[in-house]
């Protein structure tokens, strides 16, 4: 095996029944469900946007942008940079890495960043109603449902880890 | 089915008269819209490693478009009604509707895959 160091196969911690059926079924229905995901994060935001009394500011908005920059970020990686360090190549594999890196440091940012907002204009804010708070939860809603489908898209792309080529897999 | 879907997204419309929920129909027409341009269910092009790279990653992003949309018309519906521009009934009519749509298409997709 071309693993470096301590590597554990994932048949030791997940059944081998979940992993088939991971195998079968994610590259045809996990883009669709990443879609649905993005598409349910979206439109959270919108609804408590559109259901808003106040106007809400445009710095609010920016946990999602943020969101789905990262979204597109973490899956502009090639999978078949990742799958195996070469010595002899072109340092590939520690781009695509850092890249990854990056994108996971974004993403992080967003999450925070959502919270933040939350906790900052919404929860602590004696005037509001509960129903006016919802902007807040929302964006919540909305930033863990984008990254929660950037990840399922990056893993359900293209054959993943658990498949037995040895290495062999970019032709 | 996919007649009686239409008939239970008008007939959300028609009974509550109010036009509102006719907006879901703009997702309708935009959920096939990324099978039509990209081909995509299910690549049996005979690729050995389940279709090259490129291709693959355009059904993909195909499926994520499809998906988004269809999203989109279970989504309209409830904003709607949270904002109370429609009724709960019409509501309910209309996931109904986004209900029956999408079990004709797993049925569809289900009986062409048969086939090969």
């Amino acid at each position: 095996m071309l693993c470096p160091g301590t590597c554990y196969s994932a048949e030791y911690f997940i059944s081998p029944a979940l992993i088939q059926w991971w195998n079968e079924n994610a590259r045809r229905w996990g883009p669709i469900v990443s879609g649905v995901l993005f598409g349910a994060g979206w439109w959270f935001w919108a609804d408590a946007i559109a259901l808003s009394p106040h106007r809400v500011p445009f710095d609010q908005y920016l946990p999602g942008i943020i969101a789905t920059l990262a979204l597109v970020m973490i899956n502009l990686i090639r999978k078949d940079e990742l799958a195996d360090i070469d010595p002899f190549d072109d340092a590939s594999y520690c781009r695509a890495r850092v890249w990854l890196f990056l994108s996971y440091v974004v993403s992080f940012a967003s999450l925070v960043a959502a919270v933040w907002v939350m906790i900052q204009h919404y929860s602590s804010n004696p005037d509001f109603t509960p129903a006016e708070k919802w902007p807040g939860a929302a964006g919540i809603f909305q930033v863990s449902f984008i990254l929660g489908s950037a990840l399922l898209f990056f893993i359900s792309r293209t054959p993943g880890n658990s498949s037995s080529y040895d290495g062999y897999g970019a032709f | 089915m996919f007649s009686s879907g239409i008939l239970l997204q008008l007939l959300g419309c028609v009974l509550w008269q109010n036009w509102w929920p006719m907006l879901t129909g703009i997702m309708y027409i935009l959920v096939p819209m990324p099978y039509i341009f990209f081909g995509a269910v299910g690549g049996d092009s005979g690729y050995s490693l389940y279709g090259s790279n490129l291709e693959s990653g355009w059904i993909d992003a195909g499926k994520f478009l499809a998906g988004f949309s269809a999203v989109g018309s279970i989504a309209i519906p409830a904003i709607l009604a949270h904002a109370q521009v429609i009724t709960t009934g019409a509501l309910i009519m209309e996931l109904a509707a986004a209900l029956v749509l999408g079990a004709t298409c797993i049925v569809y997709d289900y009986f062409n895959s048969k086939d090969d």
